[in-house]
């Protein structure tokens, strides 16, 4: 469903994502994971169609990436974007005027599930509101892939159980659902496969139930693994 | 195309609110000085109208340009290059946007200085005096050689003339952007280099005009033409940009 080919960004002299080969399939949740800078976000953002590659291509449904692929793609970036002058109304209207498959019915649910109002200012949000905005706008969308960058950022721990099932609950089996963060725990629980990315570099796109069953190794165990000694 | 170009008018209404307040309490003092008949907060309204008139289309097009940059330098530029619309949607919505404004406020401020005349003119008694004294100031002014005169066509191809010019201002401030944003990010000299190219498009257009208006002598055809060819270049900056946003831009 998403794929990108020989996939390459360079910013200056350094390269973000170097030659990664990533296929990802409809009917699963991935965890995308990797230390700070390893490439993660710069690879959403060029699956999203935000970032032009250096070289290479995404992939979507055997496509390139494009203004069509926008309707089909839920991207919710780590840092928040929304103008300063919108309330979560506003936001809801604008992602209601922009996106077909946007259902306000849907956003207010989620809005209530995050005991959001609608008359709250966006620039008045903590990092905690903004973040379950982002997720529950994005999550309003029936899209077929959604990209979440560090969706449990700036969340506390009772509340990010809330969100990761409201998340969960439309990850349905005709959708992808493509998760990055730190918490590695955290994913665990949601994913049934991890990419783990590192230094730009693809390390390996795994099925977790088999690496639990066939290496004996757990998700976070893996982490370990790879970025031991980078993190150590 | 119109829900961006309602979000292009969102996003710059409350300069426009300004604008819109500050004429009117001018507006107000103007009326207050002309049926009290002190001279004082007249000339004061006078000059902050005549000011307003010229910077709020000035101001209107600043912004634009300001909003392109943010669009593009923020995070906020998600909410824009996330939505399935092209470079030459999200531009375009900015052209035009910004186009009608401009034509908008333009046509309110003419339209208030008649009025403002007209109150003056009927107030004082002295109709064909004051016209002839405008008539006057306005002749000082020549194209090419010629005394300036002030009827409706002349106005009608000085308004479109100043319009097109302005609007080809603003598109090449956005080409200059979006070099600097696209191809430029990065760079050393990136701010630099970018406004050597407002300046030298800014040249260029203006050596073609001079080069394609030469034989033209007659005041309204020089003022339509200009007018035109502003039109045209706009065109072609809005084209240009486009295609740089739609292959390079990474937001």
């Amino acid at each position: 469903m998403l794929e990108s080919k020989e996939l390459t960004k360079v910013f200056g002299s350094k390269t973000a994502v170097d030659h990664v080969n990533l296929k990802l399939e409809k009917g699963h949740v991935y965890a995308m994971l990797g230390p700070n800078g390893s490439g993660k976000t710069t690879w959403m953002k060029m699956a999203a169609g935000l970032i032009k590659p250096t070289s290479g291509e995404v992939l979507f449904e055997g496509a390139p990436v494009s203004i069509e692929s926008r309707k089909y793609v839920a991207y919710m970036s780590t840092e928040p974007y929304f103008y300063a002058w919108m309330t979560v109304r506003d936001v809801g209207k604008y992602y209601a005027d922009f996106f077909e498959d946007f259902s306000y019915d849907r956003y207010q649910e989620l809005l209530r599930h995050m005991e959001l109002t609608e008359d709250m200012k966006t620039k008045t949000l903590s990092s905690g509101m903004m973040a379950k905005l982002k997720i529950a706008v994005t999550m309003a969308r029936d899209a077929k892939v959604y990209m979440l960058d560090e969706p449990f950022n700036g969340i506390d721990l009772l509340a990010r159980d809330e969100i990761r099932a409201s998340i969960l609950q439309y990850a349905t089996e005709n959708k992808l659902l493509l998760m990055s963060s730190h918490l590695v725990e955290e994913m665990e629980a949601v994913a049934d496969r991890a990419v783990f990315i590192k230094e730009g570099k693809l390390v390996e796109n795994i099925d977790l139930e088999t690496m639990r069953d066939e290496q004996g190794v757990s998700m976070a165990d893996r982490y370990r693994q790879i970025y031991g000694h980078t993190e150590g | 195309m119109f829900k961006l170009m309602k979000y292009e008018f969102r996003k710059t209404w409350i300069t426009k609110l300004i604008l819109l307040g500050v004429t009117a309490v001018a507006e107000a003092v103007y009326l207050f000085g002309l049926y009290t008949e002190k001279e004082g907060p007249l000339s004061v309204s006078v000059m902050l109208l005549t000011m307003l008139a010229v910077f709020g289309v000035l101001v209107i097009g600043l912004e634009s340009v300001l909003t392109l940059h943010r669009d593009m330098n923020t995070k906020q530029s998600y909410m824009l290059f996330m939505t399935p619309n092209s470079g030459y949607q999200i531009l375009g919505a900015k052209v035009l946007e910004c186009g009608l404004s401009i034509l908008i406020t333009g046509a309110f401020y003419f339209a208030l200085g008649a009025m403002d005349i007209t109150l003056l003119f009927a107030k004082s008694g002295q109709l064909n005096q004051l016209w002839d004294m405008i008539q006057n100031v306005i002749s000082q002014f020549t194209i090419n050689g010629r005394p300036l005169t002030i009827n409706a066509e002349i106005m009608a191809a000085l308004t479109f003339s100043l319009l097109t010019g302005w609007i080809g201002i603003v598109t090449m401030a956005y080409l200059a952007d979006v070099v600097s944003a696209a191809l430029l990010n990065g760079k050393k000299y990136n701010g630099l280099l970018s406004f050597a190219v407002f300046l030298a498009l800014t040249w260029l257009t203006s050596w073609a005009t001079g080069k394609i208006t030469a034989g033209i002598t007659a005041s309204t055809t020089m003022l339509v033409v200009n007018g035109l060819i502003d039109l045209g270049f706009a065109v072609i900056m809005y084209i240009v940009t486009a295609q740089i946003m739609e292959r390079k831009l990474s937001v």
